[in-house]
């Protein structure tokens, strides 16, 4: 494991995206930061800038006008750059497949490292997932 | 003025303008008018009765289009829709622009998504649709047909 990605795992900041989602797995993620779940004791922080933070973390299907607006953000994050996919928007456009709006999954334009289910998930979920994204990583050497 | 009294007062004034008038609850009434006269009626509802203007629909009924304009009387709680049915062929209508500012941004809404013409509406530029979306081709339509092959439609399993 390179030294970046280690000091990162440490204290992972979070980018949070919205492409078009409802807004339920944005309050998910909000909930995570509240004291009862308080996702901060594992040292991730929402930042304010993609430039300041290490995993971009996307909710909802992704339509054609945020899609550029993301692939702008991928850019500027710094690297290594970890992706998670939240909600079933995310995952594969749930309802919205044969939307006219909403033509490629996030995963097709990306790469994504971890996919959390749910529409919306549940924060415990939410937090699992995390989780596994840093046991993912730590084990990948 | 109460609710009855509003409703004497359009079809009295707009005798010839009004097709039907479908009273469909206490606080619901859709009144058909003909596409000509849509500006002076929703003058008279917006100026002289005080009506707010809610928003418009466009809706595709496959024989033909139809927009419909809600406005409200807050004081009555009452909710009246104008419905105007367009051609396929001739899809334009006068714009509201110039009787009330609100009308803007949904007219251009309509005009992308559904196509249909507002004439004399100051700037139908592009609202929602992203620069990629090719000219002509309206996403709300019952006949609209896939046109990006780089679409993918499957779950992928």
């Amino acid at each position: 494991m390179s030294f970046k990605l280690k000091a990162l795992l440490r204290s992972p900041w979070v980018f949070h995206l919205s492409t078009g989602s409802c807004n339920n797995c944005d309050i998910e993620v909000l909930d995570c930061l509240t004291p009862r779940f308080d996702i901060e004791r594992f040292g991730m922080l929402l930042a304010g800038s993609i430039k300041h933070a290490d995993v971009l973390l996307v909710t909802g299907s992704c339509n054609r006008k945020s899609v550029e607006r993301m692939k702008r953000l991928y850019e500027q994050a710094p690297r290594p750059c970890l992706v998670v996919a939240i909600g079933e928007c995310a995952l594969s456009r749930g309802m919205f497949m044969h939307s006219y709006n909403c033509p490629v999954p996030l995963d097709k334009i990306i790469p994504v490292d971890v996919y959390i289910p749910g529409c919306p998930p549940k924060p415990e979920a939410i937090i699992a997932g995390v989780v596994k994204l840093i046991e993912k990583v730590k084990s990948k050497k | 003025m109460t609710r009855e009294e509003v409703l004497k007062n359009l079809k009295n004034r707009f005798k010839d303008d009004i097709i039907e008038v479908f009273d469909k609850s206490s606080n619901r009434v859709y009144i058909d008018i003909k596409p000509g006269s849509l500006v002076s009626v929703a003058t008279y509802v917006f100026n002289d009765l005080e009506a707010r203007f809610n928003i418009a629909t466009g809706v595709d009924v496959r024989y033909h289009m139809e927009i419909l304009y809600h406005f409200t009387f807050e004081d009555l709680n009452l909710l009246i829709s104008f419905r105007v049915k367009l051609p396929k062929d001739k899809l334009e209508i006068e714009s509201l622009t110039s009787v009330f500012e609100g009308a803007d941004w949904i007219e251009r809404e309509m005009h992308e998504l559904l196509g249909i013409d507002f004439k004399g509406h100051p700037d139908l530029r592009r609202l929602l649709l992203s620069e990629e979306w090719p000219e002509g081709v309206y996403p709300l339509r019952c006949d609209y047909k896939e046109w990006d092959e780089k679409a993918i439609r499957d779950r992928g399993v």
